[in-house]
C-alpha cells in the first residue's frame, strides 16, 4: 500500500493557481471561446408552452434566412413537450443574429395541453397529468426504523414543523454547451463539461460514431455544480447541425435564459416533520412526510442520477425510531440534475430547524443538544471547535432577546458527505531535457485540479510546481472519470502520485542513479537521450479517504421593521483528510458557503401558475449573493493527513442555509419555515403584514 | 433584435427632427437595449443622444442645480457639492444598479425607463402593458408589485431618482416638438397612474433635456430596502425633503417608490401643521395602511413603506 510523504514540502501548503495568470488575462480558452476555422453559431428553439403536442415543424423558412447553414428538429413530430423551454429545433449560421432570425422564422404547429407547475396543485386528483395515464405523484418511498409510534408515545417532548425549500438553479457562470465538429474524420467536441469521458461515450453512442473517432476536449470550463455530466440535448443537436453544415464546427452555447429552463436544478422540498425526545435531550422518535418536485421527469430521466426529490432523513442525527415517507411529484418544468450535495441542503434545513425547536422545547442550548445526539465523533469535535471559535456560549441568547429593531441571532448546523476516490489513471513523461509533463483525462471544474496535479508531481520529484507541465481535459489522455460527488481530488491525486513514483523508478533504472532527484535530476535525465521516461499510474487504495463531517455557525442581523437580513459571520469547521492545496481548499469552502447563502436568502426558480413560464430566467430576478452580501467567513481546516486525500466540494455547501435559518429564527424569535428567507417572510413571521393569505407562496405561509 | 436605422443627433433640435413615430432615443442604452433584445420594442430608428454637446452638463448656481439629461448616474452619485446640498439625490443615485451600470446609465434614461415587471419583460407573454388583455401579476406572482394603482396594471415605477426628485420638487424640462415644456415629477408620471399602457406621460417624440432642482429644500434623504445588500431593485424606496429655517419646517414632501406606477405622494400635510414630531411622523406612516390595496404576495411592502417613511423623516430632522 502506498503512503504519502510524512513531511511533505508541497502538499498542504498554499499554492496559487497554476493557471491563474492565463485565466485572469483571458488567454485561457474555454468551450465558449473555441473558434475552429469556419465555425458556425448554433442556437436552439425552445417550447413556448409548458405542455403541448407538437404537430409539425417547418424548418424551411429558417433555412431561407441569409447566413443559415443548417437546421434540425429535436424530435420528429408529432411529439409532446412537457415543460416551458423544452427543445424543439436548432439552427446553425454565420452570425448570432442570423440564428435568432431563423429561430423566429421556424413555423411550429402545436396543440397546447393542460399543465401544472406548482407541487401542491400537481398532487391533487384534479390536476392535469404531466404524463398521460400516469399519476403525477410517484410511489412514496417509505423507510421505517424501530417503532416510531411507541417511541413518540414514550417521548417527553414532541415538536412539529412544516418546512419548504425552493427549486435552486445551478447557474454556472459559463453556460452549458459545446463546440462540435462532425465530419468524415470523426467527431471533435470542445465541451464545457465535468466529465469528458461521459461526453465522449454519450456522443459516440447517440451518433453512431466509433469511439476511436471521438475526441472530447475541455481544458478550461466555467463551473458545473453537477449539471454538466453529459453532452446534453444541446450536444446532440450541435453534432447533427455540424454534419448538416458539411462538417463545419458548430458552437452551441446556451444563453442565461436557457439555463433557467432546461439544464437542471435542485428539487424543491415540502417537509412535514415531527421529532420526539426524552427530557434529558435524547432524541427517540422522528417522522417525516415529504414531497418535492424534480421537474417533469420526476427523477426517472434526469442526468447523472441526481433526480428524485428525496433526501437523507433524519440526516446527521441519531434517532433510533423513525418513519420516513417521501414522494416525488412531477410538474411541467425542467428536470432536476445532481446539484452540489444532492438532497443534503434540503435535509439539513428541515432537520436542523426541528432540532432547534426541540432545544427550545427542552430549554437546552441547541449546540449541546446536537453534540448529545450526533453519532459522529469527528462532528462532535467540530461542534465544540466551531463553538469556541464562534463564541457560541457568549453569543447564544434566547430567541428574539436582542433589543431594538435590528435583531441579532446565531444558529448552527452540520453536514455529512461520502466522497472517496475512483479508478483514475494518469501518465507522466520525463523528457531528456529534464522537463516533466503530467497527463490526465480529468477536467477542472474550477476547483484547481491542474494546480493539484502540479503539487503532487512536484512533491514526488522534489521540485517546484512551476517545473511541471500539466495537461488535462482531453480524452486522448488516460481516463479519469467524471468530476462529481467530491471525488476528483481523491481520485486524481493518488493516480498522479503513483504515476510519478513509477516514473521516478524508471528514471532511476534508466539513468543508473539511485536517487535521480535534486542535483542528480539534470545528469539523470540527460542520460535518457532520445527516449523519454513514460510511466502510467492509477488510483490506489490507501492514498484517499472518504466520509467527512462539517459544521457551520452563522451570525445574522435582521431588521424586523423592513425584513432585511444581513449575514455577518460564518464559522466553518471542516475535516478534509490530507490537504493538497490549502488555498484551493479554503477557496472551495468560501464558494460552498456563498452558494449556501444564496440558497438560504435569495435563490428560487419562479414559475407562473397561470402561464407555466419561468418568470426569473436572468440574474436580475434570480438573485445570487453579491459582494455586499458576503459575510466574514472564518474557516478551520481540520487536517487529518493519515486519512489520505478527501474531496470537500459538496459538504461545505450543506449546513450554511440551515445555520442561517436557525440564526434568523433565533434573532426574530419566530421559526423560519421556508427557503429562501425573504424580507416578506420575516415581516409575516413578526406579524407586521396586515393580511396573511393562506397557502400563498413567496414566504407567506406559516408552519 | 430587429434591424434598425442608427442616427446620431448633434443637437436637441436635430434629435427632434430625426424622431419619427417608430423611433426611440438612445443614451446609456441600459433599458432600451434590453427591451430591443427581448423584442419588447422594435424601433425602426434609434437616435443616439450621446453625441449632443452639453447634454451632459451640470450647472449650479446658489439657487438651482441644472442636470443635463445625459449626466451619468455615477456623476450624480459622486459629486461632492451636490451631495452636500441635495444629499437625498446622491443617496438615491448610489443605489442605482451596479458601478458598471451607473457609469453608463443617464439621468434622462433613469427617469424614462420602462416597467421591470417580470410579466412585462417575459419574452413569450403579452401582458396588459404590452397591449394584451391581462395583467398576469394581479392574480399571479406579484411580490414586487404595486400597493396603489389607478388602473389594472400593477407594475410599479422603479426609478430611484424619480422618487427623490419628486420630493425635491424638481422640474423636468422636456422638448416637445418646437416647444420646451416643464413638467413636475408627478406630471411626468401621471399617465402611468391611469393608463396601463403608459410608463410615463412622455409622448413618443418627447425628449427630456434636463432636470432642474432648486436648493431651497436644504434637508433631503433617500432610503430603500432590497432583498440583497447591493445591486438590487428596491422592494420599496422612500425619499423625504423639506426646508428647515431655524426650527421652522416648510415644503416637506415624502414620496414612495416601487409601490405604485408613479412616485407615490405620502400625505404629509400633518407635518406642516404639527411639525416633524415622532407622533406626526408615525401618524402619516400609519395612514398609508388605509389607502393601500395589498395583493396576495405584496402585503409585506406596506410595513416596509411605513418604516421607510419614519426613517426618512427621522433622517432629515437630525
Amino acid at each position: 500500500m502506498s503512503e504519502w510523504p510524512k513531511e511533505p514540502k508541497q502538499l498542504g501548503k498554499e499554492h496559487v493557481r497554476y493557471d491563474g495568470p492565463i485565466k485572469v488575462s483571458g488567454r485561457a480558452k474555454f468551450a465558449s471561446d473555441i473558434q475552429p476555422g469556419g465555425w458556425l453559431y448554433g442556437m436552439m428553439l425552445r417550447s413556448k408552452w409548458p405542455a403541448a403536442r407538437i404537430v409539425a415543424i417547418d424548418l424551411q423558412p429558417a433555412l431561407r434566412i441569409p447566413g443559415i447553414n443548417a437546421a434540425v428538429v429535436a424530435n420528429d413530430p408529432p411529439f409532446i413537450v412537457r415543460f416551458y423551454g423544452q427543445e424543439i429545433a436548432a439552427v446553425a449560421g454565420v452570425s448570432k443574429q442570423a440564428c435568432l432570425d431563423a429561430l423566429r422564422a421556424i413555423r411550429v404547429e402545436s396543440e397546447p395541453l393542460p399543465f401544472v407547475v406548482k407541487e401542491e396543485a400537481a398532487l391533487s386528483n384534479a390536476s392535469p397529468h404531466v404524463f398521460e395515464n400516469q399519476p403525477n405523484a410517484g410511489v412514496p418511498r417509505v423507510l421505517q426504523v424501530g417503532d416510531p409510534n411507541a417511541a413518540f408515545q414514550s417521548a417527553d417532548k414532541i415538536v412539529e414543523g412544516f418546512f419548504q425549500t425552493s427549486v435552486q438553479l445551478h447557474h454556472a457562470l459559463e453556460t452549458h454547451g459545446n463546440t462540435i465538429q462532425l465530419n468524415d474524420d470523426g467527431l471533435t467536441c470542445w465541451a464545457s463539461t465535468q466529465g469528458i469521458s461521459g461526453v465522449k461515450d454519450s456522443l459516440a453512442d447517440n451518433l453512431g460514431v466509433p469511439l476511436d473517432r471521438v475526441r472530447v476536449i475541455s481544458e478550461f470550463m466555467g463551473g458545473g455544480f453537477g449539471a454538466k455530466n453529459g453532452a446534453g440535448v444541446e450536444g446532440g443537436l450541435a453534432a447533427r447541425l455540424s454534419k448538416e453544415a458539411g462538417g463545419k464546427a458548430v458552437r452551441l452555447m446556451l444563453t442565461r435564459f436557457d439555463e433557467a429552463l432546461a439544464v437542471g436544478n435542485r428539487p424543491s422540498s415540502f417537509q412535514k416533520v415531527r421529532l420526539g425526545a426524552k427530557r434529558d435531550g435524547t432524541l427517540v422518535a422522528y417522522q417525516l412526510d415529504a414531497f418535492g418536485t424534480a421537474g417533469y421527469a420526476s427523477g426517472g430521466m434526469t442526468a447523472a442520477g441526481g433526480g428524485g426529490a428525496g433526501f437523507p432523513a433524519p440526516y446527521i442525527y441519531q434517532v433510533p425510531n423513525s418513519r420516513v415517507q417521501q414522494t416525488t411529484v412531477a410538474i411541467n418544468a425542467g428536470s432536476a440534475r445532481a446539484m452540489r450535495a444532492p438532497g443534503h441542503p434540503q435535509a439539513s434545513f428541515g432537520m436542523e430547524s426541528i432540532v432547534d425547536e426541540m432545544a427550545l422545547a427542552l430549554s437546552m442550548d441547541p449546540l449541546e443538544l446536537r453534540i448529545q445526539n450526533d453519532p459522529s465523533e469527528i462532528r462532535r469535535q467540530q461542534f465544540r471547535i466551531a463553538g469556541d471559535r464562534f463564541g457560541w456560549k457568549a453569543k447564544y441568547r434566547s430567541p428574539g432577546a436582542s433589543s431594538g429593531p435590528v435583531k441579532s441571532g446565531v444558529g448552527c448546523g452540520g453536514a455529512t458527505w461520502g466522497g472517496g476516490g475512483h479508478g483514475s489513471e494518469a501518465e507522466v513523461q520525463i523528457n531528456p531535457d529534464g522537463t516533466v509533463e503530467v497527463r490526465c483525462g480529468t477536467q477542472d471544474l474550477g476547483t484547481g485540479t491542474k494546480t493539484l496535479i502540479a503539487i503532487v508531481a512536484a512533491e514526488v520529484f522534489s521540485t517546484e510546481t512551476s517545473a511541471i507541465t500539466v495537461r488535462i481535459g482531453d480524452t486522448a489522455f488516460p481516463a479519469s472519470g467524471g468530476s462529481g460527488g467530491s471525488t476528483t481530488a481523491a481520485s486524481v491525486s493518488p493516480a498522479v502520485f503513483d504515476a510519478c513514483q513509477n516514473a521516478l523508478r524508471d528514471l532511476s533504472v534508466a539513468s543508473g542513479l539511485a536517487d535521480p532527484r535534486g542535483t542528480n535530476w539534470g545528469p539523470a535525465t540527460s542520460r535518457l537521450r532520445i527516449n523519454p521516461v513514460v510511466a502510467r499510474g492509477r488510483w490506489k487504495d490507501g492514498l484517499s479517504g472518504h466520509g467527512v463531517g462539517g459544521v457551520q455557525m452563522a451570525e445574522v442581523a435582521v431588521d424586523i421593521e423592513t425584513g432585511f437580513i444581513r449575514v455577518n459571520r460564518i464559522v466553518c469547521v471542516q475535516d478534509c483528510g490530507l490537504v493538497v492545496n490549502r488555498l484551493a481548499a479554503i477557496s472551495q469552502i468560501n464558494g460552498g458557503i456563498i452558494m449556501g447563502l444564496g440558497f438560504a436568502l435569495y435563490e428560487e426558480r419562479i414559475i407562473d401558475a397561470a402561464t407555466g413560464v419561468v418568470l426569473n430566467p436572468n440574474f436580475e430576478t434570480y438573485k445570487l449573493p453579491g459582494i455586499a452580501d458576503i459575510p466574514e467567513i472564518d474557516i478551520f481546516l481540520q487536517d487529518m493527513p493519515e486519512r489520505g486525500v478527501i474531496g470537500i466540494g459538496e459538504p461545505v455547501t450543506v449546513p450554511t442555509a440551515a445555520a442561517i435559518a436557525n440564526a434568523v429564527s433565533n434573532a426574530i424569535g419566530k421559526r423560519v419555515t421556508r427557503l429562501p428567507i425573504s424580507p416578506a417572510q420575516i415581516l409575516v413571521l413578526v406579524g407586521k403584514v396586515p393580511r396573511i393569505p393562506v397557502g400563498a407562496p413567496n414566504g407567506q405561509t406559516g408552519a | 433584435m430587429h434591424n434598425f436605422e442608427y442616427a446620431k443627433a448633434r443637437s436637441v433640435d436635430g434629435a427632434i427632427q430625426l424622431s419619427t413615430p417608430d423611433s426611440r432615443y438612445l443614451s446609456g442604452g441600459i433599458d432600451l437595449l434590453g427591451e430591443m433584445k427581448e423584442y419588447i420594442v422594435s424601433p425602426k430608428r434609434v437616435i443616439d443622444l450621446k453625441t449632443i454637446p452639453d447634454l451632459d452638463r451640470i450647472d449650479k448656481s446658489t439657487e438651482i442645480w441644472k442636470l443635463g439629461a445625459n449626466v451619468r448616474i455615477a456623476e450624480i452619485a459622486g459629486n461632492d457639492q451636490l451631495r452636500a446640498t441635495l444629499p437625498g439625490l446622491a443617496e438615491a443615485a448610489v443605489e442605482v444598479g451596479s458601478p458598471q451600470i451607473r457609469n453608463v446609465a443617464t439621468l434622462g434614461g433613469n427617469l424614462a425607463q420602462h416597467s421591470r415587471c417580470w410579466y412585462y419583460r417575459q419574452r413569450d407573454l403579452r401582458c396588459l402593458k404590452r397591449g394584451g388583455n391581462t395583467c398576469y401579476a394581479l392574480e399571479g406572482e406579484n411580490k414586487y408589485h404595486s400597493l396603489f394603482s389607478g388602473n389594472p396594471c400593477i407594475s410599479p415605477v422603479v426609478s430611484n431618482l424619480a422618487v427623490i426628485l419628486a420630493a425635491l420638487d424638481a422640474k423636468v424640462i422636456v422638448r416637445r416638438g418646437e416647444q420646451e415644456v416643464t413638467l413636475t415629477i408627478p406630471e411626468l408620471y401621471a399617465n402611468a397612474w391611469d393608463n396601463p399602457l403608459a410608463h410615463n406621460s412622455l409622448r413618443p417624440a418627447d425628449l427630456i433635456v434636463r432636470v432642474e432642482v432648486a436648493t431651497a429644500k436644504n434637508r433631503s434623504a433617500y432610503l430603500q430596502v432590497s432583498e440583497k445588500g447591493d445591486f438590487d431593485w428596491a422592494l420599496v424606496s422612500c425619499a423625504a425633503a423639506g426646508q428647515k429655517t431655524g426650527s421652522q419646517w416648510t415644503q416637506v414632501a415624502v414620496f414612495l417608490g416601487a409601490v405604485a406606477p408613479i412616485p407615490y405622494a405620502v400625505d404629509s400635510t400633518l407635518l406642516e401643521s404639527s411639525g416633524l414630531t415622532s407622533d406626526s411622523i408615525a401618524s402619516i406612516a400609519e395612514d398609508l395602511a388605509s389607502k393601500a390595496t395589498p395583493l396576495t404576495h405584496n402585503g409585506y411592502k406596506l410595513p416596509i413603506a411605513q418604516a421607510l417613511v419614519r426613517r426618512c423623516l427621522a433622517r432629515i430632522t437630525v
